[in-house]
C-alpha cells in the first residue's frame, strides 16, 4: 500500500515535470540533436537569383543524403559539410522529380555518420494543422563547416494540396503538403527539416515559391509520408518517399518515366476552385487576365459542364482532358452561369514562361 | 486500494492542470519581463520627426544604444520618444560604423532626473533554440512611442554576416526568427529575463523585400561591451584586422585547416612570429575551425587591442599576444567607396549578406548609402547642440574631453605631483634579463641650464654603466631615442612618465581618451601562465603625443591607478612597454616601486626602487 502510494506520487511528479518541459522551453537540445543529422550542400547556382547552396538530411551511416531535387544538384562538384565541420564530395545517385526529392551519396567510404532512420520516421502518422513545429535549414548560407543550421519555430497552418501551376507557381511536387506560418522557405532552405518539438522528422522543407498573381510567398514542407502514382514499366505504381529512400540506399530504385512535356497541354488560364473532395465540380475560381479564358469571356463562378461535347463531372476529369489538348487547338466549352448555359470557344496557347521570381 | 485508485485518478488529472498553471506562470513572467524593460525602449527620430529607428537606454543618466545607420541620417542631434509618451532631445556620443552601433545621450527634462534603463546580459550564454523578445517601433506604428513587442526563437548564434555595402559588417551576431522590420533598427533584443543581449539591425531579405523574412540579426551585446569605452569617449571607433589573410582548406580527414595564406610584414602578428602556412588554432581564446569563426572573433575587437592567438607550425604550438591593426579604410570617396584599401584582406566568395533595414519612409534604395546627407533640422538649434563638438576622428569630441577630464581627475587622487617640477632621483636595484644577479640602479631626471634656456636630461646608471638622453634634442636618430638598446626606449619612457605626473594633459600636444583596452602585466612572481589571457586586466586608455613620442597609458578601470604605458615613435613598430606595480606612498603620494620593462618579445629588466627624491 505504502509502495503503491509512493509510486503514485512519483508518477504525479513525473507528470508535473513533463508539463514544465512543455511550457516555453528552450529548443537548444532538440536543435542540436537534429542538426547532427543535417548537412550543408554546395553545388550549382549563383546566377539568376538561384542559390548555389542548399540543405540535406543524412539518411544512412554511409552518407546517403536526402534533399530537394533542385538545381544545385546539377553540378559535377557537389560538396557537403557535415555538422562537425567535415567536408566531403558527393554525387547524386537517384532523383524522383514527382516527389521533388533526390538522394546523393558522399564519395568516401564511411559507416559512422549520424543519420535519421527514415522508414521509422515515415511510419508515424501525419501531423495536423495547429501542431507546433521547428524548421531547420541552411537558409541564406548563413552557416558553413561546423556552424549549426538556422532554427525557426512555427505552426502547421494547413495540410492541403500544393496547387502548383505553371505561370502562377512552379511547384515540382503536386500533392498534399504542410503549409507553415514560419518564413522557412528562403534561399537554400529546400531539403531542410520540418520537425516537431521533440525533433521527430515531419517533412522536407520545400522550395522558394511565389504566387506571381498575388506577389505572396508560401512556406511549405513535403510530408515524409508523401506518395505519388508513377508510371513504371507500363504500370501505375504508388511510390512513397520511404520506398524511394530505401531503394535509393539499396541502389535498386527504378526511375519513373519522365512526364512528357505535351502532357501539360495548351494554356487556357482557368483557375479552378480547390480540389477538396474526389469529385469536386469544376467551378472557376479565377480567370487569368489576358489569357484565352479571359478572351473567351469566362468568369469566376462559372461551372464547366461540357468540353467539346463531353460532360465534365469533376476537376480531375477536366484536368485530364485538357492535358491532352495542345497549344493552338480550339476547344468548345459550355459553362453554367446563374441558370443559363453559355457556349464559348477557347484557343489554347503555349504555356507561359515561368516567371523568374525576384 | 480504492483510495489509491482514486488518488491516482486525481493525480492524473493534475498533470494537465499543472501544465496549464505553469504555462500561465510563464506567461505572467514574460509579461512582467516586458513591462520591466518597456520604459527603457527609445524611439529615435531626426529632429522634425523624419526617419525613425529604435534605441534602448542602458544607464539612468540617459545613455542609449542604437544602430549607426539610424543616427547617420539624423546628424549629431536627434529626438527620442520614450514609452511614457515624452519626447526628449538627444545628442550623438560615440559611433562604431563597421559594427553599426551608436551611443546617444538623452537630455533629462529636469537636471539630474533619472531615466529607466535595461540591464546588459551576457550574449555568450545565448543558444540557438532559446526564446527572445524584440522591442521597437516597426513601421513607426506607435505615434505615442509605445514599443511593439515581438517574440521568437534564437535561430543561431555566433553568426557571421559579410559586409553590406562597403564596411558595415555583422560579426558574431545573434540570428533570430523574432520578427524585426524597418523601424526596429537599433532596438533591443532581450532574453526572457529582460536582459539586453543584442541590438537588432539587419536581416536577410534576398527576393522578399525589406521586411521580416524570418531571418533577422542582432549585434551581440558582448561585442558592444568591448566598444563601450570607445563609445562613451565620443570616438569614431575602428574595428580590427590581423594583418594576415587566413583561409580554410580541407585536409584528408575532411576537417578544415585554417592557415595563413598571406601576411603583412609590418603587422604585429608577423613581428610576433606568425608566418605563411602557419595553422591558426585559437584566437582570443576561441577555437578557430573556419574563416567565419576567425572573422567572428576579429569583429569583436576595436583596433589596437591585444588578444592572445595560438598557432601551429609543424608540430609546435605557440601562443602569442597580438596587437590588432585597424580595419576601416581611412577615406571614402563621393560614392562611399574606399580610396585607401587598407590592410583588410579581401573576403572570399561571398554569400548574399544580410542587409540593414532602411528607415521607414525612405525611398527603396538598392544599398545603404554611406554618405547620407543629414536631414536638415528645421527651427531653432537643438538644446542638445551645446553637447556636440566636431573634430576629425571623433563622433563627438565633447564627450572625449569629459571622459579625459574624469579619468585624469580620478588618477590625480593617487597623488598630486604638479608642484614637484624640479630634479628627480630614483635609486634601487634592477634585475636585467641578461644578468643573473641584481645590479644597483640610479635614475635622474634633471633640468640643465644651457645658456638662456634649460633642457631635460635623463640619466640612468646601472652599476657602472651610464646611459643618458636629451629626449627633445633635435636631429637624434630613432635608435638614440630608444636607449638603452633592447629596452625599446626606457629613458624616453621615464621622461614621459614624469611629464604626465607633473603636468598632466597640459604636457601633451595631443591627449585623448582611447576607450577601454585589455592590458597584460607580467605576473608578480615572474612565472609565465599557461595562457596570457590569465594576465588580462581591463583598463581605460589615454593616448598622447609629445615631440616624437606616441604614448598609450593604461589606467585600471577599478581605481584609475596607472598600471603601465607604452612608448613608440611610429604606429608599425614595437613599443617600449613599462609596467608599474608595488604602489606605496612617498611623502603622501602613491608611487610605483616596481617597474618592469618589456620590448618586442623580450623582458628587458625589473627595477625595484627604494629611494625617491623629488624636488620642487
Amino acid at each position: 500500500m505504502r509502495n503503491r502510494r509512493f509510486f503514485v506520487l512519483a508518477l504525479a511528479t513525473l507528470l508535473a515535470s513533463m508539463a514544465t518541459a512543455h511550457a516555453q522551453q528552450s529548443f537548444t537540445a532538440t536543435a542540436n540533436e537534429v542538426n547532427k543529422k543535417m548537412v550543408k550542400l554546395f553545388g550549382a547556382g549563383g546566377f539568376k537569383g538561384l542559390a548555389s547552396y542548399g540543405t540535406g538530411i543524412m539518411v544512412s551511416p554511409k552518407g546517403h543524403i536526402l534533399t530537394c531535387n533542385n538545381h544545385i544538384l546539377s553540378s559535377s562538384d557537389l560538396r557537403v559539410h557535415v555538422y562537425d565541420g567535415r567536408f566531403y564530395r558527393a554525387k547524386v545517385i537517384f532523383r524522383e522529380p514527382e516527389l521533388d526529392v533526390a538522394v546523393a551519396k558522399i564519395d568516401d567510404d564511411v559507416d559512422f555518420l549520424p543519420h535519421i532512420d527514415f522508414e521509422k520516421e515515415a511510419a508515424r502518422p501525419l501531423a495536423e494543422p495547429g501542431d507546433w513545429v521547428l524548421a531547420m535549414s541552411n537558409c541564406f548560407q548563413i552557416a558553413t563547416r561546423d556552424e549549426p543550421m538556422s532554427v525557426q519555430r512555427g505552426v502547421i497552418s494547413a495540410y492541403a494540396e500544393l496547387r502548383g501551376r505553371r505561370g502562377i507557381f512552379d511547384a515540382a511536387f503536386q500533392g498534399d503538403v504542410y503549409f507553415i506560418d514560419a518564413i522557412a522557405c528562403n534561399p537554400g532552405a529546400a531539403g531542410g527539416v520540418l520537425a516537431n518539438r521533440k525533433g521527430d522528422l515531419l517533412g522536407i522543407l520545400g522550395r522558394e515559391l511565389k504566387n506571381t498573381l498575388t506577389d505572396t510567398w508560401i512556406n511549405y514542407a513535403i510530408p515524409i509520408q508523401a506518395a505519388v502514382d508513377l508510371q513504371r514499366e507500363e504500370k501505375l505504381e504508388k511510390v512513397s518517399m520511404a520506398t524511394f529512400v530505401r531503394e535509393a540506399i539499396a541502389g535498386t530504385y527504378k526511375q519513373s518515366e519522365k512526364r512528357k512535356k505535351e502532357d501539360r497541354g495548351g494554356y487556357h488560364g482557368i483557375v479552378l476552385v480547390p480540389n477538396v473532395i474526389g469529385a469536386t465540380p469544376p467551378y472557376i475560381e479565377e480567370v487569368v487576365p489576358g489569357s484565352p479564358a479571359a478572351q473567351a469571356g469566362l468568369r469566376p463562378d462559372d461551372l464547366i459542364v461540357y468540353v467539346d461535347g463531353e460532360i465534365i463531372p469533376s476537376i480531375k476529369m477536366f484536368r485530364e482532358l485538357m492535358r491532352q489538348v495542345g497549344p493552338g487547338a480550339e476547344v468548345r466549352m459550355e459553362v453554367q452561369r446563374a441558370n443559363r448555359l453559355h457556349s464559348v470557344k477557347l484557343k489554347l496557347t503555349e504555356q507561359p514562361k515561368v516567371q523568374a521570381s525576384k | 486500494m480504492k483510495k489509491t485508485l482514486l488518488l491516482l485518478g486525481f493525480l492524473l488529472l493534475l498533470g494537465p492542470v499543472a501544465a496549464q498553471e505553469i504555462a500561465l506562470k510563464q506567461q505572467a513572467e514574460r509579461v512582467a519581463a516586458i513591462q520591466k524593460v518597456k520604459p527603457a525602449v527609445v524611439a529615435v527620430f531626426a529632429r522634425g520627426g523624419q526617419g525613425g529607428g529604435t534605441g534602448v537606454l542602458i544607464s539612468d543618466d540617459g545613455y542609449a544604444l542604437t544602430n549607426f545607420h539610424v543616427v547617420q541620417p539624423t546628424g549629431p542631434t536627434m529626438q527620442c520618444g520614450l514609452a511614457d509618451g515624452v519626447l526628449y532631445d538627444a545628442v550623438l556620443v560615440g559611433q562604431d560604423k563597421v559594427g553599426d552601433v551608436a551611443l546617444i545621450k538623452l537630455l533629462p527634462k529636469k537636471e539630474g532626473a533619472k531615466f529607466p534603463f535595461a540591464v546588459l546580459g551576457d550574449s555568450d550564454v545565448v543558444r540557438e533554440g532559446d526564446w527572445s523578445i524584440a522591442m521597437g517601433n516597426p513601421f513607426l506604428l506607435a505615434t505615442d512611442f509605445t514599443p511593439t513587442v515581438t517574440f521568437g526563437l534564437v535561430s543561431g548564434v555566433h553568426r557571421y554576416q559579410y559586409p553590406a555595402g562597403t564596411i558595415l559588417e555583422y560579426t558574431d551576431c545573434i540570428q533570430i526568427d523574432t520578427s524585426i522590420n524597418p523601424g526596429n533598427s537599433g532596438g533591443p533584443l532581450f532574453n526572457m529575463k529582460g536582459e539586453l543581449i543584442g541590438i537588432n539591425g539587419r536581416g536577410s531579405f534576398d527576393k522578399r523585400g525589406r521586411v521580416n523574412s524570418g531571418v533577422g540579426y542582432a549585434i551581440s551585446i558582448n561585442q558592444i561591451k568591448n566598444f563601450m569605452g570607445h563609445l562613451h569617449a565620443g570616438l569614431d571607433a575602428d574595428h580590427a584586422s590581423l594583418g594576415a589573410l587566413v583561409t580554410t582548406q580541407s585536409e584528408k580527414t575532411g576537417f578544415g585547416k585554417t592557415s595563413v595564406t598571406s601576411i603583412l610584414e609590418d603587422s604585429d602578428v608577423f613581428r610576433r612570429g606568425m608566418d605563411l602556412d602557419d595553422e591558426l588554432l585559437s584566437f582570443a581564446g576561441r577555437h578557430v575551425t573556419s574563416v567565419n569563426h576567425y572573422k567572428n572573433v576579429l569583429g569583436l575587437y576595436p583596433r589596437g587591442w591585444r588578444v592572445p592567438l595560438e598557432f601551429r607550425r609543424e608540430q609546435n604550438r605557440k601562443e602569442i599576444l597580438v596587437r590588432l591593426m585597424g580595419a576601416q579604410r581611412k577615406t571614402l570617396d563621393e560614392q562611399g567607396r574606399p580610396q585607401d584599401d587598407g590592410p583588410r584582406p579581401v573576403p572570399q566568395p561571398q554569400p548574399k549578406p544580410g542587409e540593414p533595414f532602411p528607415q521607414p519612409g525612405d525611398q527603396p534604395k538598392p544599398k545603404l548609402p554611406l554618405k547620407k546627407q543629414p536631414i536638415a533640422p528645421k527651427g531653432p538649434p537643438s538644446p542638445a547642440a551645446k553637447y556636440y563638438e566636431a573634430k576629425a576622428g571623433f563622433a563627438n569630441y565633447y564627450f572625449n574631453r569629459l571622459e579625459r577630464e574624469r579619468l585624469l581627475k580620478a588618477y590625480q587622487k593617487h597623488g598630486d605631483f604638479s608642484a614637484l617640477d624640479g630634479d628627480w632621483t630614483l635609486e634601487g636595484g634592477v634585475r636585467l634579463k641578461k644578468l643573473r644577479s641584481e645590479s644597483r640602479v640610479k635614475l635622474d631626471v634633471v633640468s640643465e641650464k644651457a645658456g638662456e634656456s634649460s633642457k631635460f636630461v635623463i640619466k640612468l646608471k646601472i652599476d657602472e654603466f651610464p646611459y643618458a638622453l636629451e629626449p627633445l634634442k633635435s636631429g637624434l636618430e630613432p635608435a638614440a631615442l630608444k636607449a638603452p638598446e633592447t629596452s625599446g626606449g626606457l629613458l624616453s619612457a621615464v621622461y614621459l612618465y614624469r611629464l604626465l605626473l607633473t603636468q598632466s594633459d597640459k604636457a601633451f600636444t595631443e591627449c585623448y581618451h582611447g576607450g577601454f583596452e585589455p592590458f597584460y602585466p607580467p605576473a608578480a612572481d615572474g612565472k609565465t601562465p599557461t595562457s596570457v589571457a590569465a594576465l588580462r586586466v581591463d583598463c581605460e586608455v589615454l593616448n598622447t603625443r609629445h615631440g616624437p613620442y606616441l604614448t598609450k597609458w593604461f589606467f585600471s578601470r577599478v581605481d584609475q591607478k596607472l598600471l603601465g604605458f607604452e612608448v613608440r615613435l611610429t604606429d608599425n613598430e614595437d613599443p617600449c612597454e613599462v609596467f608599474l606595480s608595488d604602489y606605496r606612498p612617498v611623502d603622501g603620494r602613491l608611487l610605483p616601486h616596481r617597474l618592469q620593462v618589456m620590448y618586442a618579445d623580450g623582458h628587458y629588466g625589473t627595477f625595484n626602487f627604494t629611494n625617491f627624491s623629488l624636488a620642487k
